[in-house]
C-alpha cells in the first residue's frame, strides 16, 4: 500500500515539475510600452481623463436608477389598476 | 519600496496627492499589466483595461482602508473586477491569440521560449485563459511575479497551506487537460 502510495505520489511530483517547466516557459515578465506607461501617468497627473470615466460610470448607474424607479412605479400603478377593477367587478357578479 | 514608505504614500493618495498616486502607480503598473494582459490575451486590451484599472484606483483611493492586505491586492480585486466585465462584454467576439501581439518582449533572453513549439505555447495560454480565475491569477502570481506562496496568500487572501494545494491542484489540472489534448510529447 505504502509502495503504491509513494509511486502514486512521485507521479504527481513528476507532473507538476513537467508542468512547471512548460510554464515557466510560457508565463514571463512582460514589460508595457513605455509610451503607454507614460501617457497615463502623465494622465494621472492631470486627473482629467479619470473624471472623465468616472462622470460616464456615475451617469450611467443615475440613469439605472431612474429607469428602475420610473418601471416600479408603472408596474405598482398597473398592478393597483387591476385590483381596482378586479375589487369592482366582484359585486356586480 | 519600504513597506512603511509605501504606507504614507498611501496616505498621501487617499489625501488626493496626485505625485503620491503617481509614486503607487509607477511601482504597480507592470504587474497589473502582466495580471490583464495574460487574462485577456491582446495587448490592446491589457492597455486599455491597465489604465481604467489606475483611473478608477485615482478615484476610490480615498475609500481605501489598510487592513492588512498589500495594497497590491487591492488593485489586484479591481483588474479582476474589469477583466470580468471584459469578458462578459466580448464573449461573443473572437479571441485573439497571444502570439499576435507584435509589440510584446520578454525581459531578458528567453532560450526556452524560442525552443518552445509555438503551437504548443499558444494551446497552453489557451488552456491557462479556461481556468477560473482564482487559479489564473494564481499562476500569474507564480510564475511572471515570482511570488512566494506566502505573498500569493497576502495578496489573495488565503492562507499558505491553501495556496500550496490550489498551486498543485491547478498544475495536475492542467497536466491532465494536456494529456487529453494532442500537444503531450
Amino acid at each position: 500500500m505504502n509502495t503504491k502510495m509513494r509511486k502514486f505520489a512521485d507521479a504527481s511530483m513528476e507532473k507538476i515539475a513537467s508542468m512547471e517547466n512548460r510554464l515557466s516557459g510560457v508565463l514571463r515578465p512582460i514589460k508595457p510600452r513605455k509610451e503607454f506607461v507614460h501617457e497615463v501617468a502623465q494622465r494621472i497627473q492631470t486627473k482629467t481623463q479619470a473624471t472623465f470615466v468616472d462622470r460616464v460610470a456615475e451617469w450611467h448607474l443615475v440613469a439605472m436608477l431612474i429607469a428602475g424607479f420610473i418601471s416600479m412605479t408603472v408596474f405598482l400603478a398597473v398592478l393597483g389598476r387591476v385590483l381596482m377593477s378586479l375589487l369592482k367587478k366582484k359585486p356586480t357578479a | 519600496m519600504p513597506e512603511s514608505e509605501e504606507q504614507e504614500t498611501l496616505l498621501l493618495a487617499a489625501q488626493g496627492d496626485l505625485e503620491a498616486f503617481g509614486v503607487l502607480y509607477a511601482k504597480y503598473v507592470e504587474r497589473i499589466f502582466n495580471y490583464v494582459y495574460y487574462r485577456t490575451g491582446n495587448v490592446h486590451d491589457a492597455e486599455d483595461l491597465t489604465a481604467r484599472v489606475f483611473y478608477r484606483a485615482l478615484h476610490h483611493i480615498h475609500t481605501y482602508t489598510d487592513r492588512g492586505v498589500p495594497f497590491s491586492a487591492w488593485l489586484y480585486r479591481i483588474a479582476h473586477n474589469l477583466v470580468a466585465n471584459w469578458h462578459r462584454d466580448r464573449s461573443r467576439h473572437q479571441e485573439i491569440p497571444l502570439s499576435d501581439a507584435p509589440t510584446l518582449h520578454y525581459k531578458g533572453d528567453p532560450p526556452e521560449l524560442a525552443l518552445m513549439q509555438s503551437q504548443e505555447r499558444d494551446a497552453l495560454l489557451k488552456l491557462i485563459r479556461h481556468l477560473p480565475s482564482e487559479r489564473q491569477h494564481l499562476l500569474i502570481l507564480k510564475f511572471v511575479e515570482h511570488m512566494s506562496n506566502t505573498e500569493i496568500g497576502e495578496t489573495m487572501g488565503r492562507s499558505e497551506g491553501a495556496v500550496k494545494s490550489l498551486y498543485h491542484r491547478t498544475l495536475l489540472a492542467l497536466r491532465d487537460e494536456l494529456e487529453g489534448s494532442d500537444l503531450e510529447e
